[in-house]
């Protein structure tokens, strides 16, 4: 079994995946569920990182100065909202994904 | 499927699985015990007249931090060698083989890298105030320990890749072993990273204020716990995969659903588990500068750091919609 063989089968697969026995609706509802599956799981990284930055710095603070513990609260809750947008965006495409385009 | 023989299928699985395991694998460990040396060589052009003391802390930090490249090497010389048998042939065999590669490669990267961060401020520590090199070193091992456990999960979903066959087959199985070990290794890389950074702050700040070790080290397990959550979430997604799984189209189908949701919990568990690590990494230094303010500044990083995890919770939630709903 050569490398050649290997790659035609793959093209096949590809290029015609009817000849290889898989419907191309099959195929636009894989590729959507997998997409909604790393839209997602990349789209939760950046808040994630972010929001926990928001969090430690609000701890320094509070830790400077006590007393303003309530609007420095406040201040990282806003923060994190503003934060937690692009996550939100992406859990609104996969779900767009999923029960919209992937159906 | 059936372009490559069972044999060739196997070979390819080992090579993969083996090169995954081992390439991912020795990365974060290589990473994090430079970062310990590199603390350690500062510290003693600072404090010459302790390098001994230095030179022991920074090898038990390293010994410490290196112990999941060392998970990773047994499970890559098991995938490279372990006999192909029973009802995996061909390839489900190389699904396997890759899925346990990925799982222990990923798994093992974050918490390698994460135990440099508390070798290096143990080394730290120890020249700013030698005297207390014993519980310097006994609370970078404890934050270590907690550090190394995602690597210890993904350890266990490997293992039981190599060891009991997938319940589906066909299309379906190689999503299911991809899936799950993508879900497992990404989702204890960030978990990992994120212990680490939060033992480094808890190591720094008990050096500086050794009087209230006790708090800071509470708040360091604390932190850690929450930041290890993603990990937990992953490891419940590889479990259903593994033993749970619903009724599956055993084609593209199925390869895309436990694909798409092992990618999904894996990936989204990366940020949550390094922001809340970031956040016990702050509040430890806080807790052992202040100790007095330690419960509201436990409050406060509580509260951030469920924040930062909702991103996690939306990440599981799409991952099981993918595996039960659509």
């Amino acid at each position: 079994m050569d490398l050649t063989t290997v790659l035609s089968a793959m093209q096949t697969v590809v290029a015609q995946p009817e000849a290889a026995g898989i419907s191309s609706a099959a195929v636009i509802k894989a590729g959507a569920l997998i997409g909604a599956g790393i839209c997602m799981g990349f789209g939760a990284i950046g808040p994630g990182v972010g929001e926990g930055f928001a969090a430690g710095k609000a701890c320094e603070a509070i830790g400077r100065n006590p007393q303003e513990a309530g609007l420095l609260t406040r201040t990282m809750l806003i923060g994190q909202a503003v934060s937690e947008s692009t996550g939100i965006y992406s859990l609104v495409v996969a779900l767009l994904m999923l029960f919209v385009v992937g159906k | 499927m059936e372009f490559l023989d069972a044999h060739t299928w196997e070979l390819v699985g080992r090579y993969l699985g083996a090169g995954l395991a081992l390439g991912l694998g020795g990365i974060g460990a290589a990473v994090g015990m430079g970062l310990s040396a590199g603390k350690a060589n500062e510290a003693i052009i600072r404090q010459p007249s302790e390098q001994g003391t230095l030179l022991r802390t920074m090898l038990i930090g390293q010994a410490v931090g290196g112990s999941p490249s060392i998970f990773a090497l047994v499970i890559g010389l098991l995938i490279l060698f372990k006999p192909a048998g029973g009802d995996v042939v061909g390839a489900t065999f190389a699904a396997v083989t890759i899925g346990a590669g990925i799982s222990i490669g990923l798994g093992c990267f974050g918490s390698g890298l994460g135990c440099g961060w508390p070798g290096g401020a143990a080394c730290e520590g120890v020249a700013r105030n030698p005297r207390q090199s014993t519980s310097i070193t006994s609370s970078m091992i404890i934050g270590q320990a907690v550090a190394q456990s995602p690597s210890i999960f993904a350890t266990v979903i490997a293992l039981i890749f190599l060891f009991r066959a997938p319940s589906v087959t066909g299309l379906a199985a190689f999503g299911v072993c991809l899936g799950a070990g993508i879900a497992m290794g990404a989702g204890a890389l960030g978990p990992g990273i994120g212990s680490g950074t939060a033992a480094g702050g808890a190591v720094h700040g008990s050096s500086r204020w050794p009087q209230s070790s006790g708090s800071t080290l509470r708040t360091m397990l604390i932190a850690q716990a929450v930041s290890q959550t993603p990990a937990i979430f992953g490891m419940l997604v590889a479990f259903i995969m593994l033993f749970a799984l619903p009724d599956l189209d055993l084609g593209i189908e199925g390869f895309a659903r436990t694909l798409g949701a092992g990618i999904a919990a894996g990936f989204g568990g990366i940020g949550p588990g390094i922001g809340s690590g970031t956040a016990g990494d702050y509040a430890c230094r806080v807790t052992a500068a202040r100790p007095r303010i330690d419960a509201l500044t436990l409050r406060t990083m509580l509260i951030g750091q469920a924040v930062s995890q909702s991103t996690a919770i939306y990440a599981l939630i799409i991952a099981l919609l993918l595996l039960f709903v659509v």
